[in-house]
């Protein structure tokens, strides 16, 4: 009897990749998590949509201490305050932490590693499907919130437009990083959501109130630095962090970001090259 | 051969108190998660507070003589403060031990087993909130009053507790409102799903989207008077009023406590639809 022939070549860690990437971004999209995230962005489009009536049906507008407040700013408090505290790290937890988990929870994972391609493509496909997934749904959100709430207050949308392209790119970026950290914690810890929380909302705004070296050890740091719109002060905790507002140069930012990135997912990608999942019966 | 009766005898043995099945679930929960480490060194970082108000409180004693140190002395602010940091372990703690508390069960079809026992479902439930309850005590209300007394023993004298008198039952009951809300909310979202992960996130959406929104509304309008809008803020706004404290937010305190007392009915409500042990598919 003759031994069975190679049909074709094992396929290559991009290729690869790409099949997860198909496989899972369609899973992503078509979930209850889909429920989850909906809500999530829908909930600051609804704000601008309440905002926008309430400027068109008083004509003084938002007023701080007696001045009008323009849109541009009040999209900027948005920015601050639901995307880049709120949105973009819960969404990195959440997804990042899952990207293998959620296979190692429906025992599917067997099913994964069992073909022929690099385990570590598994995870770089299931990134590049957490990225896409979340960037297609976070920029609409953000540009709806943006023509809603940039021409109230007599703001204009053309002013302020540079800077909402700014917002976009900072907020993938975002994405991206708190995703490549958060599916490191996933693929090496056993309760990765739990270290994912106390990172983002223990770890990340107290460390920020430190003067010192600490609050490099954090995403937020780096990603201030990205965003053109000034920090507001809704709470004393924002005016400590005013206080101890520093901010690296922009390039300086861009090239640790990319450097996280780069890092956290290398060690995802050897993490599950070389553990072993136990699969609870 | 002789044919016996095949009747059924009757139980013989002692018949377990009804309406205590509750306590087996809960002591086997907080078994559980005391044996865990890492569940341990959360519940020890949760206590890094008390010592360094317990150090505070030594210095205020002891050192009267350096006018500096009367900025240390403890008022009924500082047990509000405290109680107020101890709001991000109650949110750890709830997140680490509440999101799989019935979801888990949902998950492995445990529910079934747990109601084919003499356990009725209000016991079930009952069972699992103790468990939340428990090791939340162990992070707000069991601090606060071992501060009280702490204080007591650094002064040597009653004086402070004996003109503030009220911290005793106030500290109690702001400690169950926060342990009550805490518990409900998450055990009610427990139920709604069957993965823990996806549990633990909608609550930390719970609780500070809400925040975020208020926060985006008050940097808009500049005030707090929509403040009912967050979780957090409602239960600070009863803790001010627990307290005998200005109030921080424009928002009378029946609001927030309604809004309060309407999440906790909320989740009862959805915990009774949801906690069930046969599913009836139409």
């Amino acid at each position: 009897m003759s031994q069975p022939t190679r049909s074709a070549a094992t396929p290559g860690m991009l290729s690869s990749a790409m099949r997860i990437f198909d496989l899972s971004l369609g899973q992503m999209l078509w979930s209850r998590r889909s429920v989850f995230l909906g809500v999530l962005l829908g909930g600051p489009v609804a704000i601008a949509i309440v905002l926008r009536v309430f400027d068109t049906l008083h004509a003084a507008g938002f007023k701080v201490n007696g001045a009008v407040v323009g849109g541009s700013s009040i999209f900027g408090m948005m920015i601050w305050l639901l995307f880049i505290r709120f949105i973009v790290p819960v969404l990195g937890v959440f997804y990042g932490t899952s990207l293998i988990a959620d296979e190692v929870d429906d025992k599917t994972i067997t099913y994964l590693f069992t073909r022929p391609i690099p385990r570590s493509a598994v995870l770089v496909g299931k990134y590049l499907a957490y990225l896409a997934c979340t960037v297609l749904l976070v920029l609409p959100s953000v540009m709806l919130m943006f023509f809603l709430v940039a021409p109230t207050g007599g703001g204009s949308i053309g002013a302020a437009f540079p800077s909402l392209l700014a917002d976009l790119g900072m907020l993938a970026v975002g994405l991206a990083a708190y995703g490549a950290v958060f599916a490191l914690v996933g693929t090496r810890l056993k309760r990765p959501l739990v270290v994912g929380l106390v990172f983002a909302f223990g770890w990340e705004p107290a460390v920020l109130l430190f003067p010192g070296y600490l609050r490099r050890l954090t995403i937020a740091y780096y990603m201030q630095a990205l965003v053109t719109h000034e920090m507001p002060q809704d709470s004393a905790v924002s005016m400590l962090l005013q206080i101890f507002h520093e901010v690296p140069s922009l390039w300086t930012s861009l090239l640790c970001l990319a450097g996280i990135i780069a890092v956290s997912l290398w060690l995802a990608g050897r993490a599950v090259e070389q553990r072993e999942y136990v699969l609870e019966q | 051969m002789p044919i016996h009766d095949q009747g059924y005898r009757r139980y013989g043995g002692h018949k377990a108190r009804t309406g205590t099945g509750w306590m087996v679930i809960a002591r086997a929960g907080i078994r559980t998660f005391i044996g865990k480490r890492a569940f341990l060194g959360l519940l020890m970082l949760a206590w890094a507070p008390f010592l360094v108000r317990a150090v505070q409180f030594y210095a205020a004693a002891n050192f009267t003589s350096i006018p500096q140190a009367s900025i240390l002395a403890p008022s009924a602010e500082t047990f509000r403060q405290f109680l107020e940091q101890q709001q991000t372990f109650v949110f750890f703690v709830t997140v680490y031990v509440g999101a799989g508390l019935i979801a888990n069960d949902r998950r492995a079809n445990a529910l079934q087993i747990y109601l084919s026992k003499p356990l009725t479902r209000a016991e079930y439930i009952l069972g699992k909130l103790a468990i939340l309850m428990t090791f939340l005590a162990l992070v707000t209300w069991l601090p606060a009053i071992l501060l009280l007394i702490v204080q007591i023993a650094f002064a040597g004298n009653f004086t402070f507790f004996k003109a503030n008198v009220f911290l005793f039952p106030a500290i109690t009951l702001f400690a169950f409102i926060q342990i009550a809300l805490a518990s409900a909310t998450m055990l009610a979202l427990s139920s709604l799903s069957k993965s823990s992960r996806y549990v633990a996130i909608l609550y930390a959406a719970v609780i500070f989207f809400t925040q975020a929104v208020y926060g985006v509304l008050y940097a808009v309008t500049r005030s707090t008077a929509l403040s009912w809008l967050s979780f957090s803020a409602n239960l600070a706004q009863v803790g001010d009023v627990i307290f005998r404290l200005p109030l921080k937010y424009d928002t009378p305190w029946p609001v927030s406590l309604l809004v309060i007392v309407g999440l906790v009915a909320g989740s009862a409500l959805i915990l009774e639809r949801r906690v069930r042990g046969i599913e009836v598919v139409s």
